[in-house]
């Protein structure tokens, strides 16, 4: 019975109940006015008594309602019928008048058009096939998300609460046609209509800016598609328990991804360049470079975001002073209570003899007027601010600061990676652990192979479907290292533009693989460098003879 | 006791008595079916349908079918009718039985779908 109704087109059946007494109107009527004609008194052309018949009545009705006017026919009327016309005239015209203007009042109705708008929702979505990713919110990252899914032709499927933000998908001009529901993403059906039982279902993304609303998506998308991979944002810590129990891949804290990456660019610079050369597209290893100083630092707002700063600020081997409105015990002398916009409490927090500012607060206007008002005491601080708008955009370019942050820009980088490399995400969350001087090795290694040009990153996975060559030697009981990958396919003097990064042999892990590493059937080894090197590497993983030669020159070596 | 119901359950088992009305009498003779009664039975057959229009359970969905079904046979009786007599023809004991026959298709039905009314009262429980 449930299944029965589920296709029961909704807007159907609503157009029909509305239009229920208008039809009913029109029928009265018609019935009214054709039985009186067959009552009606007549006479024919030869001044006989006549009566029209059902047939004549029906016929001269039907005109006289639409067009008033095809003449009295078969017949010359008496004035019985000339009576009983004029109250057929009226009431079809008036009958037909309330039925056309009840349709037109149900099609412009808001549920008429929801309705409308979600069947053809609905539609869209059972017509996909090809992957696609379930994109919960349309905020900042979702914008973001979105135009590089469409622009990596993955398609996707939006559902937002706000209309305003589903009419902005239809101007945003994106690339590839982004069906989009109006509804709340927490509500099961919603998620049922967006399509994450589809077998072309990747992934389910629940990226409101409400974390018990995507504790909700994680959970429903999980029950409802228990092989889909969710990625989940969580704003607050006390909430990334509960996703992780309920299934969610992973999970993205926006704080806590800046923090960390604030972090490595004061401990591990050289890894920093790296992050940013594997996952911004266009940076070369070669550029960029930050100079985070270490020392004494102002976080203005103790919030979420301040909190997380400070702890790894700390970490890092800073001293942290806070200001904020209200006093905090946990923090002890280490804090200036009063309002940061306020000259008099900048300098008794002592932001002359500060090396940086982190200004968290919520509010963009009060970030700019504590970052200039801060600039204006001490010229040279080093700082770092949260922008809480897209909007704000052209000020916070004007603004210069060190580093600006926009939580919607880090979830949506965070999200992409975990979608487009799965293993990225691991290698950068392992070798967040090493050493600066392990970092600035491998940076020194990349620099050397891939040199200026832009890193792209890929994720190989030894099986019969990607290095099929490669696969027979082993079954065969042929032994290989990872050296034989990196070495060129058409000359054995050469090596690939290419790192390995990272190495996974089941629940092993082994970070930057060293050439003489044995790799097995089912490995996956996560690489970096030039794209020229990727389609390389695919010769000597799919021609025996290929494989054959580099083998034949190892022997000798 | 809503006056809804009522009017619903009027017109439904109206629809069936004026078309039994209908073809009650000798199929043979047309002067024994009266075509008020025929043109009222199409008429509230017509209404009829309308009121079952936007039901959503599986019922509500078997009892329009059954009114449309009604619908066609009336609609193709009262046809039959005005097409055998164009120009004042008479109508024939055959032609007769044919129009006759046609609405019994209709009550046929009707039957079905009063049924289906008194089915779906008595599965309400208050």
């Amino acid at each position: 019975m449930s299944d029965y109704q589920s296709r029961v087109r909704p807007g159907a059946l609503l157009l029909f109940r509305r239009l229920r007494v208008p039809m009913l109107v029109l029928i009265a009527v018609y019935a009214v006015a054709i039985f009186g004609f067959t009552l009606v008194p007549g006479v024919d052309d030869e001044g006989n008594p006549w009566r029209m018949s059902f047939f004549h009545a029906f016929y001269f009705v039907s005109f006289l309602g639409t067009t008033i006017g095809l003449g009295e026919i078969p017949y010359a009327f008496s004035d019985y019928q000339r009576m009983w016309a004029l109250v057929a005239i009226y009431s079809t015209v008036v009958a037909w008048l309330y039925g056309i203007g009840a349709l037109l009042s149900v099609i412009q109705d808001p549920l008429f058009k929801k309705l409308v708008s979600e069947a053809s929702f609905a539609r869209e979505v059972a017509r996909i096939r090809e992957p696609f990713v379930v994109l919960c919110g349309y905020g900042d990252a979702g914008t973001l998300i979105a135009r590089e899914l469409a622009e990596n032709n993955i398609g996707v499927v939006v559902i937002d609460s706000d209309s305003a933000r589903i009419d902005a998908i239809e101007t945003d001009g994106l690339p590839v046609d982004v069906p989009a529901l109006h509804g709340h993403a927490g509500l099961p059906k919603s998620l049922l209509t967006a399509g994450v039982q589809s077998p072309y279902c990747m992934a389910t993304l629940a990226l409101t800016g409400d974390d018990a609303t995507n504790l909700a998506i994680t959970q429903n998308a999980k029950l409802l598609n228990p092989n889909g991979t969710t990625v989940c944002v969580a704003h607050n810590h006390e909430h990334q328990a509960a996703m992780a129990r309920v299934g969610a891949a992973h999970i993205v804290n926006p704080y806590d991804a800046f923090a960390e990456r604030l972090r490595m660019t004061v401990l591990t610079p050289s890894m920093h360049v790296i992050y940013e050369a594997l996952t911004t597209q266009a940076v070369t290893p070669k550029e960029l470079q930050l100079d985070v100083p270490t020392g004494r630092w102002l976080v203005v707002g103790y919030g979420r975001f301040g909190k997380t700063v400070r702890r790894h600020l700390l970490e890092s081997g800073n001293q942290v002073h806070v200001i904020c409105n209200d006093r905090v015990d946990e923090l002890g002398d280490d804090q200036t209570v009063g309002e940061a916009l306020d000259a008099e409490v900048m300098r008794r927090a002592g932001v002359e003899n500060a090396v940086g500012l982190v200004c968290a607060t919520s509010t963009d206007s009060h970030v700019l007027g504590v970052t200039g008002l801060a600039r204006e005491i001490n010229p040279g601080i080093y700082t770092v601010v949260r922008q809480n708008s897209r909007l704000n955009t052209p000020l916070f370019r004007e603004l210069e600061p060190n580093i600006a942050t926009l939580s919607g820009y880090m979830v949506a980088g965070e999200v992409l990676r975990v979608i487009r490399a799965p293993q990225l995400s691991y290698f950068l969350r392992l070798s967040r652990h090493e050493t600066e001087e392990w970092a600035a090795n491998l940076l020194a290694e990349m620099r050397e192979r891939i040199g200026g040009h832009v890193a792209e990153s890929w994720s190989l996975t030894i099986d019969q479907i990607s290095a099929p060559a490669l696969v027979k030697r082993m079954r065969k009981g042929q032994v290989f290292d990872l050296g034989l990958l990196m070495t060129a396919p058409d000359n054995k003097e050469l090596r690939l533009r290419a790192v390995a990064l990272l190495l996974q042999s089941g629940d092993h892990k082994q970070l930057w693989p060293g050439d003489d590493t044995t790799i097995k059937e089912g490995d996956c080894i996560l690489f970096c460098g030039r794209d020229i090197a990727q389609r390389r590497m695919n010769l000597t993983l799919r021609d025996g003879s290929v494989l054959d030669y580099l083998r034949g020159v190892q022997r000798v070596v | 006791m809503s006056y809804d119901k009522i009017l619903f359950a009027v017109v439904i088992v109206l629809a069936l008595t004026l078309n039994a009305d209908f073809v009650y009498g000798d199929p043979e003779i047309i002067a024994y079916h009266n075509k008020y009664v025929l043109f009222f039975a199409l008429v509230i057959s017509l209404m009829a349908t309308v009121l079952k229009f936007g039901e959503r359970s599986l019922l509500g969905s078997t009892m329009l079918a059954t009114s449309l079904v009604a619908d066609v046979q009336l609609i193709g009786a009262a046809l039959t009718w005005a097409y055998l007599s164009v120009d004042g023809d008479t109508v024939s004991a055959a032609d007769s039985v044919t129009i006759v026959s046609l609405a019994v298709g209709a009550l046929v039905a009707n039957v079905v779908s009063v049924i289906l009314l008194v089915i779906e009262t008595a599965s309400l429980r208050r």
